[in-house]
């Protein structure tokens, strides 16, 4: 062994030192250094989930519970992660950052912990024991009917409530709850094809979920009182009503289900279809772009006697879309009032004033082609209406008037607008079915028309309703079936051939909405004016002209759509309503930035700079990283292993830089002092490099040394300069290098420069951090610098960050060729933008300076100008 | 780095569907893949081969994928556990780590970020096994 070792030596040739057996500290050096790059790896997940967290808080993108839970779980993962290592880097030194890290976590899981689920309740409660107060376990909807009638005496179907107890029963059943949180972790609900797969497969599970025998019971015995209170066996309709349905904040029209006239074998089935409509594609759609929480909601289910109507409708209180107009709207069709809420049939209108006597003071009869009536076993179905009652008006001028006065008396009950869904049954007697608050459109001013106009556009179409004011253009997709919601592209203009609920997951994403058929009464509408997304409905067959693909604008608030894109009629554009903000889950996700994003960790040479005063999670990862490249430095030191020391850089002359080789990062192993720069083998250093000696400091000489880089080149130490600098740490330059890693730490006087750079193979692991604090100069000076050089740096495809005089810019992402590339940049911008302290002042030669960098950065990057960024995550 | 080859890897998961289609593409990419749909199957195969690194699902019927890690890690502490779970729970992948989890994944990972993962915590592995062997060669204290 001896002999080998010598032979060794002598072919290596160079200054010796006595070598050892080692082979114990080098493996535990490769470990520790295994550690350290672990550690960087979940330092840059966890700074790539805060910056997403924080990108989500400012806006412009919808989020749920599961993206939150699942970022701020990967983040907490990673956190704990850097913590474990550093404790591996430094074993027992830092007892206080394990509980630190523990109590920030613990907070956070106390913001974000699902809502109690309230055990135990009524799993049914009788429609005449309800009122506003039973909110909260028979929901929004089923609480106002009976409010309805238990204080306004207004008549509604006898009936029940299967409450929200019995939702959490159902779904506390076989670990329903935990799956449908994992399967909902793994999709994009943003999506439409995986919204509609995820909504089928949610609304499966529940549907085939075994009844608990208690609820069975429930359900039997109320629906033998109802039989009982209605004088025999009934049909009847199941309704949802869901907590937090039908409030002012949310409206959730039409995007749960009803069942019509089921027979009593089937009430325990069917009672699982409608609680499972909770998961239809377009309430967990409303639901992601409102921030509502799943946990705080629940689903109750009204059961009531069936009313077999002779007519029926919708009323609203107010027009829905012309705030100043305060008349009562009717829209009425013959049979099941169905017919107008799933915008089916646009129904004959009525328009009745508000003041005493009410008057009906215009109506428009529709040429009604079919209704809605109950099927003699079960279920509904549609009649073809021919002769006289297809163009006789459905309801009388007397009934009109009474409808309107029970829809006011309700305005004036709630305190506000309402809609109300009604039906007169077959013994001619008003039968109130729910009501809710409505929210008129905005108010905006009516484009004008521009028909008729000289020299105008021609539309291709005329007419229709209404349904939602403004204009908007895009490509014209068809939608008819599910699998045409999957392909529907984002800013297209969604034509239907009707206005069916089920399609509200898609009118968020829609330029504007055309249908067939339908009026401004059903639920389509009602979603379209609440996304502020403008809606012409009722065009007839004529809309079939609309070719697939063909580009529209359509100004629904003038009843026309145009070929192409008209400009003028998109000048003030819809603004869409920004329903995160405020939200449950925005709400929560800002509480919860507040313990993960601010850094107040910021001086590494401060006395404040310990575990138990970070605040943040941000501020543990950046304790942690600060400490764990200390740690790497002083291994060499401490266990006098010189091949793991710190080599000084020899570059024609021995420089005041020191490198200290992590792994892979020389050619060959070095015992001496020195390290030749053809020995380096670290890309990333040496693109470094590069960068620094490509094009020689133009500027005037630093004074006595004053700047960051003046001492990068000075040739030998100059020890005049060092004085008054607290630690020998402090005093050097220092690279740590591994083939495709490399960190730099310059600091002289109150400058501090830090650069840490991967460009190996695998891109989504490559990044630079670039930070940069302090300078002598004046406060004004030193943010102007910082200014400057982010500014530079953000040209670069950088993402720069800056607090007082601190400067922090990342890139990640690159492929190894780019990063390269821009960690010449980076070089290059640490030799020359030392001048920067003494020009700031001054804003002409600020300007000279801005262009010769952006003029040199072109040059060195081989004609690549600073301006064309790097190319960015994919 | 490494030839996939050299990497055995167990994976537990209770979900025959997602188990087979992930063994078939990390067989694919040259990973010596076997499978168990359960913890107790899996711990039963820890007696005469240990793999390299165990791709461990949490929720399973039967031994708490915690439970299993805690037994792994006891057994074979060099052999490296990634948790794998469509469960975003904080305090779950707290425990997992303190228990030497490797890391904790949330469903779905992209095939490409978990085979790295899986190549570094066989990189950790091998790491490992060097260290103890130059420490025991050196006749130093470990």
């Amino acid at each position: 062994m001896a002999a080998l070792l010598e032979k060794i030596k002598r072919l290596l040739g160079r200054e010796q030192e006595p070598v050892v057996e080692q082979a114990g500290l080098a493996e535990e050096f490769k470990a520790r250094y295994l550690s350290f790059r672990q550690l960087l790896a979940a330092n840059n997940k966890a700074l790539e989930l805060m910056s997403e967290l924080e990108a989500a808080a400012g806006g412009g993108r919808v989020f749920g519970m599961s993206f939150l839970r699942s970022r701020t779980t990967a983040l907490g993962v990673s956190v704990f992660q850097m913590t474990d290592l550093l404790g591996r880097l430094a074993p027992g030194k830092y007892p206080v950052l394990a509980p630190r890290l523990k109590q920030i976590q613990s907070q956070l899981e106390s913001i974000a912990a699902p809502a109690e689920a309230g055990g135990g309740g009524e799993l049914v409660l009788p429609l005449k024991a309800i009122d506003q107060s039973r909110a909260e376990e028979a929901g929004a909807k089923m609480a106002n009917l009976g409010e309805m009638t238990n204080r306004l005496g207004l008549k509604v179907p006898p009936g029940f409530v299967v409450t929200a107890a019995a939702w959490r029963l159902l779904l506390s059943g076989g670990g329903l709850v935990q799956e449908i949180s994992r399967r909902q972790q793994a999709a994009d609900l943003e999506n439409a094809a995986e919204l509609f797969t995820l909504s089928s497969q949610l609304r499966q599970l529940i549907v085939d979920a075994p009844t608990p025998p208690e609820l069975s019971e429930a359900l039997a015995k109320a629906y033998a009182e109802l039989a009982t209170e209605a004088g025999g066996e009934v049909r009847v309709s199941l309704r949802s009503s869901a907590l937090g349905e039908d409030s002012a904040e949310a409206s959730f029209a039409g995007q749960y289900s009803t069942q019509l006239n089921v027979h009593p074998e089937f009430l325990e089935q069917t009672y699982k279809e409608v609680a499972a409509s909770f998961y239809s594609p377009q309430a967990m759609h409303y639901r992601l772009v409102r921030g509502l929480r799943d946990d705080q909601l629940a689903m109750a289910v009204g059961c009531l006697a069936m009313v077999g109507g002779v007519s029926g409708g919708v009323a609203y209180t107010v027009s829905p879309l012309d705030p100043a107009d305060r008349r009562v709207h009717l829209t009425a069709a013959w049979g099941l009032p169905r017919m107008v809420v799933d915008g089916e049939a646009a129904g004959d209108h009525f328009v009745v004033s508000r003041e005493e006597p009410l008057t009906v003071v215009a109506h428009s009869v529709e040429d009604k082609q079919s209704e809605l009536v109950c099927h003699d076993d079960e279920g509904v179905c549609r009649l073809e209406l021919t002769g006289e009652r297809a163009t006789q008006p459905c309801l009388s001028q007397e009934q009109a008037l009474e409808v309107a006065r029970a829809a006011l008396k309700l305005e004036e009950y709630y305190g506000g607008p309402q809609d109300v869904e009604w039906a007169y049954d077959r013994q001619q007697r008003l039968v109130m079915l729910q009501c809710r608050p409505l929210r008129p459109a905005e108010a905006k001013a009516a484009a004008p028309a521009p028909q008729g106009e000289p020299g105008g556009p021609e539309a291709l179409i005329h007419g229709g309703v209404t349904a939602s004011p403004g204009a908007g253009a895009g490509a014209i997709h068809w939608v008819q079936r599910d699998s045409d919601a999957l392909t529907f592209p984002p800013g297209a203009v969604l034509a239907l051939p009707r206005p069916a609920p089920r399609w509200a997951a898609l009118v968020g994403k829609a330029a504007a909405v055309v249908s067939a058929r339908g009026g401004a009464a059903g639920h389509l509408a009602t979603v379209c004016r609440e996304y502020g997304v403008p809606a012409l409905f009722g065009l007839g067959p004529e809309l079939e002209v609309l070719q697939q693909g063909s580009e529209v604008t359509v100004d629904a608030g003038a009843r026309a759509v145009y070929a192409g894109r008209l400009d003028e009629l998109l000048q003030r554009p819809n603004k869409r309503p920004a329903f995160m903000n405020g939200s449950p889950v925005h709400r929560l996700l800002s509480r919860s930035l507040e313990l993960i994003s601010p850094l107040t960790l910021l001086d590494p040479d401060s006395n404040e700079f310990q575990p138990d005063n970070a605040r943040t999670l941000h501020d543990i990862t950046r304790f942690c990283h600060e400490k764990s490249v200390k740690e790497m430095f002083s291994f060499g030191k401490e266990h006098h292993f010189p091949q793991r020391s710190s080599k000084q850089l020899f570059y024609k002359v021995p420089m005041q830089w020191w490198v200290l080789n992590l792994d892979d990062g020389f050619t060959q192993e070095i015992r001496g002092k020195h390290v030749r720069l053809e020995e380096i083998a670290c890309l990333p250093m040496l693109a470094v490099w590069e960068g620094m000696v490509a094009i020689p400091w133009a500027g005037p000489p630093a004074a006595g040394g004053r700047g960051l880089a003046s001492v990068l080149f000075e040739a030998t130490a100059n020890p005049s300069l060092t004085t008054g600098v607290k630690t020998r740490y402090a005093q050097r330059n220092y690279f740590m290098v591994a083939k495709h890693f490399m960190n730099l730490q310059s600091r002289f006087g109150f400058h501090f420069c830090a650069v840490e750079a991967l460009a190996g193979e695998r891109r989504r692991e490559n990044y630079i951090s670039f930070s940069f604090k302090g300078g002598a100069a004046d406060a004004a000076r030193r943010l102007g610098r910082v200014r400057f050089i982010g500014g530079i740096m953000d040209e670069l495809g950088f993402r720069v960050e800056s607090t007082e005089d601190n400067l922090n810019a990342r890139l990640e992402r690159n492929e190894q060729e780019a990063t390269l590339e821009a960690l010449k940049a980076v070089g290059y911008l640490l030799m020359h933008t030392r001048q920067l302290d003494i020009i700031m002042g001054n804003p002409r030669s600020v300007a000279h300076y801005q262009d010769k960098i952006r003029a040199d950065l072109e040059l060195i990057r081989g004609g690549q100008a600073p301006g064309q960024k790097a190319s960015q995550p994919s | 780095m490494s030839d996939n080859n050299q990497i055995s890897v167990l994976l537990v998961d209770d979900e025959e569907n997602f188990r087979e289609a992930l063994a078939r593409r990390l067989n694919r990419r040259g990973l010596m893949v076997s499978q168990e749909a359960d913890g107790e199957a899996a711990l039963a195969r820890l007696g005469d081969e240990a793999p390299d690194v165990v791709l461990l699902d949490v929720k399973m019927p039967g031994l708490d994928g915690l439970e299993v890690l805690r037994r792994i890690k006891q057994a074979r502490p060099l052999t490296e556990v990634i948790l794998l779970t469509g469960h975003a729970h904080l305090e779950t992948s707290i425990t997992g780590l303190e228990r030497g989890a490797f890391d904790y994944l949330l469903k779905p990972v992209p095939l490409e970020e978990l085979v790295e993962k899986i190549h570094d915590a066989w990189e950790k592995k091998s790491v490992q096994e060097r260290k103890i062997k130059a420490v025991q060669a050196d006749g130093v204290k470990p």
